[in-house]
């Protein structure tokens, strides 16, 4: 598929081919601008693609002569300021979406109980607090029995106490709904505590799709290695040091917390000059030069300083 | 990239209505240039040859004066309101928009009494000492100061906007700095706020080019008052419609200079504030001398005006409150309520119609609700009279051939109420979609997205989320263009029936027979009419902003 909002600007959208089994939680993983945003609107129907086909559910809702409206595509959205009705209590935002006349109030009050705020169906949203406000939103997208449910950045407004609480507590909900999900993310965290694959977007495609350890032990390239945690890059001369020989054409890269310290047994080490050793509360962060004056910074449990001795496992060291 | 498949796809029935509602807005304009190609009138060459320089350069002037006077009282009364704290300032802060509520016609003849023999001013010089009768204003720097004081309220309105909220932080930092307020006004808050006093100017030189009534009084010949001429007293529809191209260039010279001066705002946006300036305590003597400069305006623009009004009502209030005022009064509230409620409604299918459509080209037709008023009311006027015309004969054509009877020369557009409503409509376009549209901006996009995923019609959701949430803007749009409509004058005046009279024709054909004083009661309640919504808009606007701010404050909890 393929979007692009300005031809000067370029796509925003590149030529992506995304596939999700009914009852998956996917993951949508890319810093902003990576298109996944513009990606969501695409398959709920609030933007016209370019080029390409979205089906959902063996239907096609977009292609080069059709267009299903957003109101007949059946998917959820629970957007990222909730974008709940302020005129409408608790009760009437969940059941705005229901169109069965009859079972309307049983099906609101079943998904209300669903997020736990069936004693909060008669209060307005600005009465509610945050997190209370997001389950609201969860459970309004819920109510129709949606195809899909998008879920654009839902933690981006709160605070990073309450987010670790609220996530688990989600998608428990959204595994219990048993609905196919696509969560939208900037934060590797989330992705990787909610979802069975973590599809990686970075300008508009797909660098690599795969469950979270996949894209952790085999990233394919610096970027999303450097995406699931921080990364030291060594040259080939820097290699040189650790007693390694590398290709000069190949790109290498090691995390921080797989240096080890003082391990005379490592066949890959080197002597570093240790410059500045910072507290992070469950290990330190190291500063320091190897024999070649290159900077890198590695992970230790005690502090460091002087001269330490720091190597690596070779199968630790990532080949690009 | 152009592709017939996915035009077809992506054309919905709200494209087919924002074309319409493009020629809808766009049909006077067009029927000018049209018109444009079936040469000039008769006296053009005679025009050209005489008084035509002379009327651009009155235009200018004009401009030029009235320009540099609202910005001297409107950036002097908003800089001292927004910046010290004085005795009445709260008061005089509200009272400097006052004067907008007085049409620049009925200020002229106010000012014609104040300076006439026996006037206010006469008094005034005799108790000084001073030994003038009676000061001839009825000139060109007459008309520059009637038009200064009673349009200086954009530039203050504007300037008081930013002064109070966008650049509080760079002033406190000046401040901090160890500035002189002096040295901040001019080196920093002056050349920041400069796109949005510019802004606030724009309107000020469109409602000069616009007035005609104030220069016909004064005897100004401008470009305005020479259209009138060409259409009432030379018959030259052609002639009218040359003269209002030159003029619509004079506009759209200025419109594009304002554009250009506004450039990259971008620095405007990062130092916006919702914390309000802090006024800082003057010394006495300075505190009388700020009180001065705050309430000159007030003074000149509405005070004194309304003494004059006030005087010459007590004069004349057995002459001229008969039925016929009564009858006149609740016509023109009539027409103005009908033509706002259209206006509002037509303003809503400009914001919502082209957004609605997907095609990216219509996309952009929104701006065109802000064309309208651009164009001065006198030009307007005549770009719906030459269609309206030309669609009557067709009508007339078509029933002589269907029923052979001959209707005589009942025209159904051309001089009745219809034509009259559509050139209001589209005159004030610009002035309902302005809060209209602000407080859609506010509402944002993702309720009424979130409606659509909820399998809600673009219709429905419309009706159930935006309509109920725009309330407020609804109404300050309706109660906005509703005053406007009271006020306006040259517009009026070339369209409407004979039947017909408002407030405003009745105040400017008093004046024009020389019976100024009796143009008291008819000007009196336009102004009234003025101020009762502006009170009332006034608590609206409060109340908003402070329920978004008690929702701001319950979010971040």
């Amino acid at each position: 598929m393929v979007k692009s909002f300005n031809s000067e600007e370029g796509n925003v959208i590149d030529g992506i081919d995304l596939k999700v089994q009914q009852g998956e939680v996917v993951s949508l993983l890319g810093e902003s601008g990576s298109g996944k945003t513009t990606l969501a609107r695409l398959i709920a129907g609030l933007e016209v693609p370019n080029s390409g086909e979205i089906i959902l559910d063996g239907q096609t809702v977009a292609n080069a002569s059709t267009l299903v409206p957003p109101q007949n595509r059946m998917v959820g959205m629970v957007f990222q300021d909730y974008a709940l009705f302020p005129h409408m209590t608790v009760l009437e935002n969940v059941s705005y979406g229901i169109s069965n006349n009859e079972g309307k109030e049983n099906r609101a009050k079943e998904v209300l109980i669903l997020v736990g705020l069936q004693d909060f169906g008669h209060r307005y949203p600005h009465q509610l607090s945050g997190g209370q406000q997001q389950r609201v939103a969860l459970a309004r997208a819920l109510a129709p029995k949606p195809k899909v449910l998008l879920l654009d950045e839902p933690f981006s407004n709160l605070d990073a106490s309450l987010k670790r609480e609220l996530r688990s507590e989600l998608f428990q909900i959204i595994q219990k709904s048993n609905v196919t999900a696509l969560f939208l993310t900037h934060d590797t965290k989330d992705a990787m505590a909610v979802s069975d694959t973590i599809v990686v977007l970075q300008n508009g495609s797909v660098v690599q799709s795969g469950s979270a350890k996949e894209l952790y032990d085999i990233p394919m390239n610096v970027y999303i290695a450097a995406l699931f945690g921080p990364i030291v890059r060594l040259s080939a001369e820097d290699l040189d040091c650790f007693n390694y020989s590398a290709d000069e054409s190949k790109t290498y890269a090691i995390r921080q917390n797989h240096f080890k310290v003082n391990k005379k047994e490592f066949s890959h080490s080197t002597k570093v000059t240790v410059e500045e050793s910072t507290y992070l509360g469950s290990s330190f962060l190291n500063s320091a030069k190897l024999p070649n004056k290159k900077k890198i910074e590695f992970v230790s449990l005690e502090k460091m300083q002087d001269t330490v001795l720091i190597g690596f496992e070779t199968g630790t060291l990532m080949v690009f | 990239m152009f592709n017939l498949k996915s035009l077809k796809r992506d054309t919905n029935r709200w494209s087919w209505y924002t074309l319409f509602l493009v020629g809808f807005v766009t049909l006077p304009l067009f029927a000018l240039f049209i018109r444009t190609f079936s040469g000039p009138g008769e006296s053009w060459s005679h025009l050209m040859d005489t008084v035509l320089v002379g009327y651009a350069i009155n235009s200018l002037l004009l401009v030029l004066g009235t320009s540099f006077f609202s910005l001297l009282l409107g950036i002097s009364s908003a800089w001292a309101v927004s910046r010290y704290r004085f005795p009445f300032k709260k008061t005089l802060e509200w009272l400097l928009i006052v004067p907008l509520t007085l049409p620049s016609y009925i200020m002229a003849y106010a000012y014609a009494g104040i300076f006439d023999y026996g006037g206010a001013f006469s008094v005034f010089a005799k108790a000084l000492g001073l030994g003038y009768d009676k000061v001839d204003i009825l000139n060109l720097p007459g008309l520059i100061f009637i038009l200064s004081i009673s349009l200086y309220p954009y530039v203050y309105v504007a300037s008081r906007a930013v002064f109070l909220y966008q650049s509080s932080r760079l002033i406190e930092a000046s401040s901090l700095l160890g500035a002189k307020e002096s040295k901040t006004l001019f080196q920093v808050v002056l050349p920041m706020a400069r796109p949005a006093i510019f802004g606030g100017l724009l309107l000020v030189v469109m409602e000069v080019l616009n007035d005609y009534g104030a220069a016909k009084y004064y005897g100004v010949s401008t470009l305005t008052t020479g259209i009138f001429r060409a259409w009432f007293a030379l018959e030259e529809p052609n002639t009218a419609v040359f003269l209002s191209i030159i003029l619509l260039l004079m506009v759209f010279t200025f419109v594009v200079l304002e554009r250009w001066q506004r450039g990259n705002r971008s620095f405007q946006i990062a130092t916006k504030s919702d914390i309000r300036l802090q006024p800082i305590h003057p010394s006495k003597r300075k505190g009388v001398f700020l009180f001065v400069i705050a309430s000159t305006p007030v003074f000149l623009g509405f005070l004194l005006p309304l003494f004059q009004l006030l005087k010459w009502l007590g004069i004349t209030w057995y002459k001229t409150s008969s039925s016929d005022y009564i009858r006149i009064a609740l016509q023109s509230m009539g027409i103005a309520l009908l033509s706002a409620v259209l206006t509002v409604l037509v303003v809503l299918m400009v914001i919502y119609f082209p957004k609605w459509n997907r095609l990216k080209i219509l996309k952009g037709s929104t701006s065109l609700a802000t064309l309208g008023y651009a164009i001065p009311g006198a030009i307007l006027a005549i770009g719906v009279m030459l269609p309206t015309l030309q669609i009557d004969r067709w009508l007339l054509k078509l029933s002589q051939s269907v029923n052979g009877s001959d209707f005589g020369t009942i025209f159904l557009l051309n001089g009745t109420i219809i034509a009259l409503v559509y050139a209001y409509i589209i005159r004030f376009l610009a002035v309902g979609f302005k809060p209209l549209k602000g407080s859609q901006l506010k509402l944002g996009e993702s309720l009424s997205e979130s409606s659509k995923l909820l399998g809600k019609s673009t219709l429905k959701t419309f009706f159930k989320i935006d309509a109920p949430l725009l309330k407020t803007g609804i109404l300050s749009a309706l109660l906005l263009v509703f005053v406007d409509i009271m006020k306006e004058l040259p517009l009026t005046l070339i369209l409407k029936p004979y039947d017909v009279n408002t407030l405003a024709v009745k105040a400017y054909e008093y004046a024009s027979d020389e019976l100024i004083m009796e143009s008291a009661l008819p000007s009196l309640t336009i102004i009234i009419a003025g101020l009762l919504p502006i009170l009332f808009l006034n608590k609206l606007l409060l109340q908003d902003s402070r329920s978004t701010k008690e929702k701001n404050r319950r979010t971040i909890h």
